[in-house]
């Protein structure tokens, strides 16, 4: 066991034997779409938007990375590399090509995301070997390999970072057209997650996740899948680099590429429920506005340390799992219960009995030879 | 377990929609709350900043609020700016360039302020100052004169403070100056991979270099290396009889010193770009018998023979005591920075921040604490003073210029580690 | 350049020393609790702080300051553990943990803020910056200390390890839990007191690391990427493995810096890394884990 299993098969499945929940599901992500969509209009504050467009960032982010680490159970601590690589190539292209500033930057973002993917290869083909923790020390070491190459070529600037192109859109709307970009990303990243969640592809990187030598055996090209995997999801972090740096207006090597960038994405992934798809989407919802906020008006910087770590511990010990299974687990426990009660009352069988649901059974299982 | 848990879980259930929609709304209440309508005058305006009051730049930071609010106390016990009471509305970024652009955004179009100044570090300017420029704000500020803030050429950006490539041709127009016997004939040019001091030593080099002191040391070094002793055992190995340090801050100067002080290392002259000016921290971390001679470049000190300069200190002292040395630069920087927007504002007769735009790119002279200042097209403060300082005796003297009023002569050689 | 290479893995194997301290406890930890505990860093400033309260103000001696700050971090070491830790689920230990022991170190950091401030202090000493000429090269004595310190401690640990039968259920621990269980060892027990153990050690990390570096709350956040390498780099669980890491790895930095240039130094530690690591994934020192992968 890897340690890392995202909530069973099970809990989804409860949930879909009820026609309903299905249904429910797909009106519940219209909804949010719609809501994306419509943000800027109903929120037309800078400041909000501006919070909003580095919150969709997050959330693409994490969505990617989750989409790799989440189904395969390989942590991958590195993706910072990945993010800073298609910032750069944005902002090292704009600037020798001198490109002007406007909407023609925003083709460099695929580009980015390109060019992320590319690095993303023989990254992978090395840290692929590995597993476990070393896995995770790999791609942190990688990382900062990126991070100082970039501090010391000049194509890259050097320790004076690049500049982007300044658009000369007003002050009213600017923020919107990053936001839309980087809910393009957001759209391709869930897209792109979804896609592998529903594929044999991704059955095949569950597989993996669960015992990978079996999976090996039973005829998964093990490497191939995580090495396609690793690269799909560096693609979606590239893109939205891209647009963190036309956003920002000039990068320096130790932002574009921060270790801390790599530690947030994993919490909020975990923190919404690793291997969910709403989970990472959530965690960052709640994990980035937050964070600005409490800078913004606690600005007695050292409590809002403490206060936001005291507040992560709490919700992590509450749910260890993340919000979205703990959820998922109360809905799927209560229609068990509900519907088992029912049954119990139509037979005419009284009085509680102790219900066993789906989650919480596998939950018992498995949690035997480690003892309480 | 099954079970008991239905009431548990409903209140997880509950926990978390209230955190989610607590955030989502809290962060549109904080954006929106606060918002101030500028009415008739004589009302308070208010100017709104970015400070890095925690994070990376945080002790910087934190000196640098001490100068803005000492600057808003003396223009509000003069009777205002132009008889409005003035008020400072500084929030923290964290040090974060992420941070820094929420934050004007947030200053500038919901809190409405009058004016902005600059937060702290050449890192974060160009982000802040590039917002600033999309509203048509003036960005006075007096901590970002790296090449790389003005490479953005941004119309308002405006530093009040020495730009950062020539803080090192004092102290290498001194070196050039002395008699042949005396100069130095060789040099050590370690330096920090930064934007803040890699353009300082070509500048210098270039001018040692011509007046014959040898290169014999020249590398640049990780800002992020947790052990400094290989680099400056190499330095000391080089046996340069003149070391020019790029550092940014108080633990790379006090990592190079104590290495020195082991190898028994002592240079004839010993110069630092950052550090050396931190007063009680540096010595506090260096130790006091190892300040002896040790350099540092800047524009500002406590004993600058300015009338505003002085009258700031001792009020300094007053509020946050201390002793003179404690004074830092940044303090000076922002209060300067106070003082040439107080200047451009009475000038234009009002708070159009177009006009001060202008008005500061006229080629005007303004005083501040700091000495003259005066912009070039680029917002560069081509007139700023530019001085070297030396640690003599537990006392930060001014010594180059060496004509300046109340210039202290050198030490040349300098003392030895711990004497 | 001679003079200057040797001088070069001197200085390599003395830092490998402190380096080694400092990763002591997190391999430690790492190895038999299977978790990774991203507040090390945070831990060797907090021990630092605490040997510069006692220097500062109580006029002791680092080294002597020691008896009193291994003891409180021992503490905090199993106040943690015992709050945080044992809540951890056992399967998704390793990936908690990160998250955990993150904030943790969040919490630390700003309580450090709110007391010391953020300006730099370090810790001073006789032997700080005085030095002894040995057969051409000067060596620092804080440094020299500082190894025979690390030598000591990580011997004592070895001892521990590997001469009492604390230590005998410790390395069945990090072999296989449910295994250790069942033969009768109290798992739960053994990682409170390891985890306790591994703070402890790092005390006197941060004393050496305080004594040779200016240090504010901030500085936790380099040295843990540093630490986690080391200790993957040993061998999980290994003490001599950290030791032998450390040193390997400090002796190469230095040597690259004097032999090519210090930007570069850096790019090779993570390179070499990444190669041994591909090569032999479970370390120099490291066992192949009982459990399945």
């Amino acid at each position: 066991m890897n340690g890392l299993t995202p909530p069973t098969a099970g809990a989804s499945r409860a949930g879909a034997r009820l026609p309903g929940a299905r249904r429910a599901q797909g009106v519940a992500w219209l909804v949010f779409g719609a809501f994306l969509i419509a943000f800027p209009a109903l929120f037309t504050n800078p400041t909000i938007t501006s919070i909003a467009v580095f919150t969709l960032i997050f959330m693409t982010s994490t969505t990617a990375w989750n989409a790799f680490s989440g189904y395969s159970g390989y942590l991958a601590l590195g993706h910072a590399a990945f993010f800073g690589t298609g910032a750069y190539t944005l902002a090292v292209l704009t600037t020798d090509l001198h490109t002007p500033g406007g909407y023609g930057v925003f083709w460099f973002v695929p580009l980015g995301g390109v060019v992320a993917s590319l690095a993303a290869i023989p990254v992978g083909l090395v840290a692929l070997r590995t597993r476990r923790h070393t896995f995770v020390v790999i791609t942190i070491a990688i990382f900062f390999i990126f991070q100082l190459l970039a501090t010391n070529f000049s194509f890259t600037g050097s320790s004076s970072g690049e500049q982007t192109p300044t658009p000369s859109w007003s002050a009213a709307g600017y923020n919107d057209r990053f936001y839309y970009a980087a809910l393009v990303c957001l759209a391709i990243a869930l897209a792109l997650a979804v896609l592998i969640r529903r594929s044999r592809f991704g059955l095949q990187l569950l597989a993996i996740r669960d015992d990978e030598d079996r999976a090996a055996g039973l005829g998964v090209r093990v490497t191939r899948v995580k090495l396609v995997a690793f690269v799909v999801s560096a693609f979606s972090v590239g893109m939205v680099g891209a647009v963190y740096a036309y956003f920002l207006g000039q990068i320096y090597p130790q932002f574009a590429f921060d270790p801390l960038f790599d530690l947030t994405i994993a919490l909020m992934a975990f923190l919404g429920g690793l291997g969910t798809l709403s989970g990472p989407l959530l965690g960052a919802m709640l994990l980035e506005p937050l964070q600005q906020y409490f800078t913004l008006q606690f600005s007695a910087g050292d409590v809002y340390l403490i206060v936001y770590g005291a507040l992560f511990l709490v919700v992590i010990l509450l749910m260890p799992r993340g919000i979205v299974p703990a959820v998922t687990d109360f809905v799927a426990t209560r229609r068990v219960r509900r519907s088992n009660l029912a049954e119990q009352v139509a037979l005419g069988q009284g009085g509680t009995q102790e219900v066993a649901s789906g989650p919480a059974v596998a939950d018992q299982v498995q949690a035997v030879p480690g003892g309480a | 377990m099954p079970g008991g848990n239905s009431t548990r879980r409903a209140r997880l259930f509950s926990l978390g929609a209230v955190l989610a929609s607590g955030a989502l709304v809290g962060s549109a209440v904080a954006g929106s709350a606060g918002a101030s309508t500028q009415r008739a005058s004589k009302a308070p305006i208010t100017i709104g900043i970015s400070l890095s009051l925690s994070g990376d730049f945080s002790a910087d930071g934190i000196a640098f609020e001490r100068g803005y609010k000492l600057w808003a106390a003396d223009v509000n016990a003069k009777g205002g700016l132009l008889g409005h009471h003035v008020n400072l509305d500084i929030i923290s970024d964290a040090s974060s360039p992420v941070q820094v652009v929420t934050n004007y955004q947030n200053l500038i179009s919901v809190k409405h302020v009058a004016l902005t100044f600059g937060p702290f570090s050449s890192l974060l300017t160009g982000p802040a100052a590039k917002v600033a420029h999309r509203y048509g704000y003036a960005f006075v500020e007096g901590a970002g004169g790296a090449p790389s803030v003005f490479a953005l050429h941004l119309p308002n950006l405006f530093d009040v403070a020495l730009p950062v490539e020539d803080s090192l041709i004092p102290f290498a127009k001194w070196i050039a100056s002395l008699p042949k016997s005396a100069r130095p004939k060789t040099a050590a040019y370690p330096t920090s991979n930064d934007p803040f001091t890699q353009p300082q030593l070509p500048v210098a080099q270039a001018i040692l270099q011509k007046a014959g002191v040898k290169t014999v040391y020249t590398h640049v070094f990780p800002a992020e290396v947790t052990d400094f002793t290989p680099i400056a055992d190499a330095v000391a190995a080089s046996k340069a009889q003149v070391v020019l340090l790029g550092s940014v801050d108080v633990p790379t100067v006090s990592a190079f010193i104590q290495a020195f002080a082991q190898q028994h290392y002592n240079p004839r002259a010993f110069i630092a770009t950052a550090g050396p000016d931190q007063g009680a921290a540096f010595v506090k971390a260096v130790g006091a018998s190892n300040t002896g001679g040790v350099m540092v470049p800047n524009a500002w000190y406590p004993g600058y023979r300015n009338a505003t300069s002085k009258a700031m200190v001792s009020e300094y002292l007053k509020l946050y005591g201390g002793s003179a040395s404690d004074v830092n630069s940044d303090v000076a920087e922002a209060y300067a920075v106070g003082q040439v927007v107080a200047q451009a504002v009475v000038a234009t007769g009002g708070f159009n921040n177009q006009k001060i735009i202008t008005y500061l790119h006229s080629g005007k002279t303004f005083a501040s604490v700091m000495g003259s200042v005066k912009f070039n097209s680029l917002g560069e403060n081509l007139s700023a003073a530019a001085f070297a300082f030396q640690w003599q005796s537990g006392k930060y003297l001014q010594v180059i210029p060496t004509n300046a009023p109340g210039s202290v002569k050198a030490l040349y050689p300098k003392p030895n580690w711990g004497a | 350049m001679g003079t200057q290479l040797i001088h070069a893995v001197v200085d390599g194997v003395l830092t490998g020393g402190v380096y080694a301290l400092m990763a002591a406890g997190l391999t430690l930890i790492f190895g038999v609790m299977d978790m990774i505990n991203i507040a090390q860093g945070i831990l060797v400033v907090l021990g630092a702080y605490l040997s510069y309260v006692l220097s500062v103000h109580l006029g002791l001696d680092l080294f002597v300051g020691l008896a009193v700050t291994i003891p409180a971090l021992f503490v905090v070491g199993v106040v943690v553990e015992w709050t945080f830790m044992r809540r951890l689920r056992e399967r998704e230990r390793t990936a908690m943990s990160i998250l955990v022991t993150y904030a943790v170190a969040l919490i630390i950091e700003g309580v450090l803020s709110i007391v010391f401030g953020v300006n730099y202090v370090q810790l001073h000493a006789w032997y700080v910056d005085r030095s002894v000429y040995v057969l051409g090269f000067y060596l620092p004595y804080i440094y020299l200390f500082g190894f025979a310190l690390a030598a000591v401690l990580l011997g004592a640990l070895y001892a521990m390890l590997y001469r009492t039968r604390f230590g005998a259920s410790v390395r069945a621990s990090l072999q296989d839990r449910t295994a250790a269980r069942l033969v009768g060892i109290d798992v739960a027990r053994v990682s409170t007191i390891c985890f306790g153990l591994g703070v402890a050690v790092t005390a006197a990390g941060g004393m050496v690391f305080g004594a040779t570096n200016a240090f504010n709350p901030n500085t936790g956040y380099d040295l843990i990427s540093r630490l986690l390498t080391i200790v993957i780099l040993g061998g999980l669980g290994s003490i001599g493995g950290a030791l032998g890491a450390a040193v390997l790895m400090l002796v190469l930095e230095d040597v690259v810096s004097v032999v090519w240039s210090p930007v570069w130094s850096a790019v090779v530690f993570f390179a070499v890394l990444v190669v041994v690591l591909s090569i032999r994934p479970v370390g120099l020192f490291g066992r192949s884990m009982a459990r399945a992968q």
